[in-house]
């Protein structure tokens, strides 16, 4: 598999490298395999497929998030602009659940950093 | 740009976020994808001075973990009536109109035709290689390649900007 893509350009910054565009193949696969019964067998076009489509879901979700951090006037995303992105996105069912799993690591981050002291 | 060089193989899972091991569990690097990887490609969708927060990557980590298997499911129940052992691209495609995600679906059939004309190119071509061609490595990222998000489905050639895009709630998910 080439690492770029694109026009075949000699300038660099107009190569988007295939790694950058796209999470592993191979991590995808072990993801969905985990899913399925043992039997159950997956196509490299639908690995594929679902490696197009979790990049844009993770582009889609950042731009929304990007948006708010830019009205707001500030540089950082954060885990509570993701929350917001996805129930405005209409991805309501991920957004509580995220919330209180960010809330719980916050809270034994801080658990952890007392314990130290 | 990126947060780290980009290795040749990601097999091992890349750089991890240091969630805590759940006894019994599958391993960390088999329930997450790279958060690197996935960091790299939230910098894509933001401006040039944005930074983006550990938790955000971390939230989107598990965001990402959950959306491969909500669908992934959808389309193993769908082959298992249909008494089919191969999940396929069509099988996603309808997994994702069952759950919601309508707006994905069009880019992504032509995404699919095309994957399929480059894999039936490339396996009547005598010079092909590994016969792994995807859309995108056989011309058909055109002029596309510097869309804002760089997102996939930009790159078969359709204007597809994602956040003009209005999801529906999804149904039924845990």
């Amino acid at each position: 598999m080439e690492d770029s893509i694109g026009g075949s350009s000699s300038n660099d910054n107009n190569i988007i490298k295939e790694q950058d565009r796209l999470l592993p193949i191979a991590n995808v696969g072990r993801l969905m395999k985990q899913i399925l019964p043992q039997n159950a067998k997956i196509s490299k076009e639908a690995k594929e497929t679902m490696q197009e489509c979790v990049s844009e879901f993770i582009s889609f979700v950042t731009s929304e998030a990007s948006e708010k951090c830019r009205k707001e006037r500030r540089k950082t995303v954060n885990g509570d602009d993701i929350c917001w992105a996805l129930a405005t996105l209409g991805f309501d069912d991920y957004a509580e659940p995220m919330r209180r799993k960010s809330r719980t690591k916050i809270q034994e981050a801080s658990t952890n950093q007392n314990d130290l002291c | 740009m990126s947060d780290a060089p980009a290795s040749p193989s990601h097999e091992s899972g890349g750089e991890q976020s240091p969630r805590g091991s759940l006894s019994g569990a599958a391993r960390e690097q088999d329930r997450y994808l790279p958060i690197a990887n996935i960091s790299r490609i939230m910098k894509k969708a933001l401006p040039p001075n944005g930074k983006i927060a550990k938790d955000a990557k971390d939230t989107m980590q598990e965001c990402v973990s959950e959306f491969i298997s909500f669908i992934t499911s959808e389309a193993s129940e769908k082959c298992q009536k249909e008494k089919r052992k191969t999940i396929n691209g069509d099988d996603l495609l309808w997994a994702m109109a069952t759950l919601g995600f309508e707006d994905y679906i069009e880019p992504l059939k032509v995404y699919l035709a095309r994957y399929r004309e480059a894999e039936g190119d490339t396996k009547g071509s005598a010079r092909s290689g590994d016969g792994s061609a995807r859309p995108d490595q056989v011309g058909l990222a055109g002029q596309n390649a510097q869309l804002v998000h760089q997102g996939s489905l930009n790159y078969i050639g359709l204007q597809v900007q994602p956040q003009h895009l209005v999801m529906p709630s999804m149904q039924g998910h845990e």
